[in-house]
């Protein structure tokens, strides 16, 4: 705590610490030693067995994946589009307390902005390997065309990470309390958010989809539904992202999960679930009623075609019945209940960005043509498992380093439950001290 | 013959617009001449020594209807320079691009090769490079590269470009540069495709484009293909 907060008499309310492997007393651990080995064990683990599909990936080239110029993209795209939409999802999550005054998410904040930054750069790292020249990737920057998605959105991109992380510092700074007024940190994250929403939602998310969109060639891409889905999907998973991530971390730092917020975040869940559900009935039955037969072929791929298993189980099951369902049901009284539908959600929406990518790739552009016929290779999914970890790890050393977790100093309640111990008694020990 | 060198060049849109004494190529194929002996498919992978996986022309061989009322289609299909190009539109850095002579061309030291343009061609016209050879089957095959677009590039090697960029038909830009037809043109031995400037109202191109039984492929996404086939 710096000498100039005290004189201003912003009150110290961080609770000591007496946990040896605390090495700030105002930071909380981000991990107990113990969930600490496992976790970061697992991420050893991971990361040594991907990095064997980086190895293939960089000195075999795209010839070890089982993309051809029939299915041009495959597992990176969609994984790149998925964590694009998790960063987007979570970003607009940390918008709902910085732009609009949510304060009842308040205490995931931070961690809603860190994973938006880690997400956004797995979602490079996957769409970078997915090039077929990696070292041009810096050029997008240089040579700018203006009817190409694509370049834009390298630009929105980099705007969105350089925001992310000014939005994350001042937080990080007001949480230290280190800014010089705590009212302007707070108007400089709503400024900063202000700018971000339109950027997340029409930028970063929305300008994703529109890169499909405008594939006149594809059926089931092209139209002006597509980049709405992207968005909706996006806060869909985002939410459910921080949840899972909050009860983990609040699990294996052997703190309480704040039931309050998951609660909280499970009711922002289910409305975008009902509206993606809801674009999603569209999405299908307009071209179905229409008897669009490039969309219907497409559609009867995804139903019924060697992966329907991906539509029904994994995107429409997992990512958005099942959740809702639990998240209705008499369940949501049990915490560990909305978060399992959280992670169960966040899984499925992968099948979401799979069948996004896939299927509309796989009908032939002119009859005669060969089928397209994709699956991912062994390198293909080591090197998504690299990446993950890689973020995963990257995420952890940054919430070990920086308090992303640790509730908010004037949040007395919070840090009560925290340190295991009623307000009134926290209350008591600060004003002693 | 000794090997020529011959430097094309390339205009990019922002440069110049094309002018009059700029040639329009384009591209006339009369199906019902042809056999479907897939000689300009060879010739071509032969003229530009494309690996495997990247074929700039294929022969479609479309069946429709039951028997004895059978219709037997070969559609042969180089890349179709369309002149409202979607691969081009949607290239981020401008690597690809409508050359003034109406043909589509792709800047293989720019092309960071994300394939974007693959998806978006209505066609199926483009492929990528993924460093694909012949050599198992065929002596020397690396030993030198077609020199597309008039460049010469020696050896193909495993990651020196077009590895790892998008390949495509470029109406043998290297053999128009020095007068001479497209190789698939001059193999035909139905003599089914036609190839000249639009821009010479009497070239056979221009009379068979406006000839009533000439038509596009999905000219409905009005893409202004330059190939124009005659039913």
């Amino acid at each position: 705590m710096s000498t100039a907060s005290r004189a201003r008499g912003i009150p110290t309310t961080s609770p000591q610490r007496s946990h040896w492997w605390s090495r700030d007393p105002n930071t909380a651990p981000f991990l107990n030693p113990r969930a600490r080995t496992i976790w970061y064990a697992v991420l050893m683990l991971a990361l040594a067995v991907g990095s064997w599909g980086l190895y293939n990936r960089v000195f075999g080239g795209l010839a070890t994946t089982d993309l051809t110029s029939t299915m041009p993209w495959g597992a990176w795209v969609a994984f790149y589009i998925y964590f694009v939409g998790l960063s987007a999802g979570a970003f607009l999550v940390s918008s709902l307390i910085y732009v609009f005054g949510m304060h009842q998410f308040e205490r995931i904040g931070r961690a809603a902005l860190l994973s938006a930054i880690v997400s956004m750069g797995v979602a490079l790292c996957f769409i970078g390997a997915d090039l077929g020249r990696m070292e041009r990737a810096p050029i997008t920057l240089l040579f700018f065309h203006w009817t190409s998605p694509l370049s834009w959105e390298v630009r929105f991109y980099t705007l969105y990470i350089a925001l992310l992380i000014a939005e994350l510092v001042v937080a990080i700074r007001l949480q230290k309390r280190l800014v010089r007024s705590v009212e302007a940190a707070h108007r400089t994250m709503r400024i900063l958010g202000t700018i971000g929403v339109p950027l997340a939602i029409f930028g970063v998310h929305g300008g994703t989809g529109t890169i499909f969109a405008v594939v006149k060639a594809r059926a089931m891409w092209a139209g002006g539904l597509f980049p709405v889905i992207f968005v909706i999907s996006a806060m869909v998973s985002g939410t459910a992202l921080l949840m899972a991530v909050h009860y983990w971390q609040a699990r294996g730092a052997g703190r309480v999960p704040d039931r309050a917020l998951i609660r909280n975040l499970s009711t922002v869940l289910l409305a975008a679930i009902f509206i993606d559900l809801g674009l999603t009935f569209y999405e299908f039955i307009v071209p179905l009623l229409a008897f669009e037969h490039h969309d219907q072929s497409i559609i009867m791929l995804q139903a019924f075609g060697p992966y329907a298993w991906t539509f029904w189980i994994v995107q429409m099951f997992m990512g958005l019945l099942l959740p809702a369902a639990i998240i209705l049901s008499p369940l949501k009284k049990r915490t560990g209940a909305l978060v399992a539908a959280a992670m169960i959600c966040v899984i499925g929406i992968i099948g979401v960005r799979f069948n996004i990518v896939v299927p509309p790739l796989i009908p032939p552009v002119i009859e005669g043509y060969p089928t397209g016929d994709y699956f991912p290779t062994i390198t293909e999914w080591l090197l998504s498992v690299f990446f993950i970890a890689g973020g995963a790890l990257v995420y952890s050393l940054v919430s070990e380093w920086q308090p992303i977790h640790e509730p908010d100093p004037d949040d007395h309640a919070a840090i009560a439950a925290d340190a295991g111990m009623p307000d009134a008694e926290l209350r008591t020990e600060q004003e002693t001290i | 013959m000794a090997r020529q060198n011959v430097t094309i060049h390339t205009t990019r849109p922002s440069d110049t617009k094309p002018t009059p004494e700029d040639p329009s190529w384009a591209m006339v194929i009369d199906l019902q001449k042809c056999v479907g002996c897939d000689s300009c498919t060879v010739a071509c992978k032969a003229e530009n020594r494309t690996p495997p996986g990247v074929s700039y022309n294929v022969v479609v061989e479309e069946e429709t209807g039951t028997y004895p009322n059978v219709r037997r289609v070969n559609l042969p299909r180089p890349c179709m320079q369309c002149d409202v190009p979607p691969c081009v539109s949607v290239c981020p850095v401008n690597a690809t691009y409508k050359n003034s002579d109406g043909v589509v061309v792709i800047d293989a030291e720019r092309c960071i090769g994300c394939r974007y343009c693959i998806t978006a061609c209505p066609y199926g016209a483009r492929s990528f490079d993924f460093g694909g050879t012949y050599s198992d089957e065929m002596q020397g095959y690396t030993d030198v590269q077609s020199p597309e677009y008039g460049v010469q590039r020696g050896k193909r090697g495993s990651y020196t470009p077009p590895v790892g960029t998008v390949r495509k038909c470029t109406f043998c830009t290297h053999r128009t540069a020095r007068g001479e037809e497209p190789a698939c043109c001059e193999t035909c031995i139905g003599d089914a495709r036609y190839f000249g400037d639009l821009n010479d109202p009497n070239s056979v191109v221009s009379q068979l484009a406006a000839s009533p039984r000439a038509f596009r492929l999905r000219e409905e996404l009005g893409t202004e293909p330059r190939v124009w086939y005659l039913r």
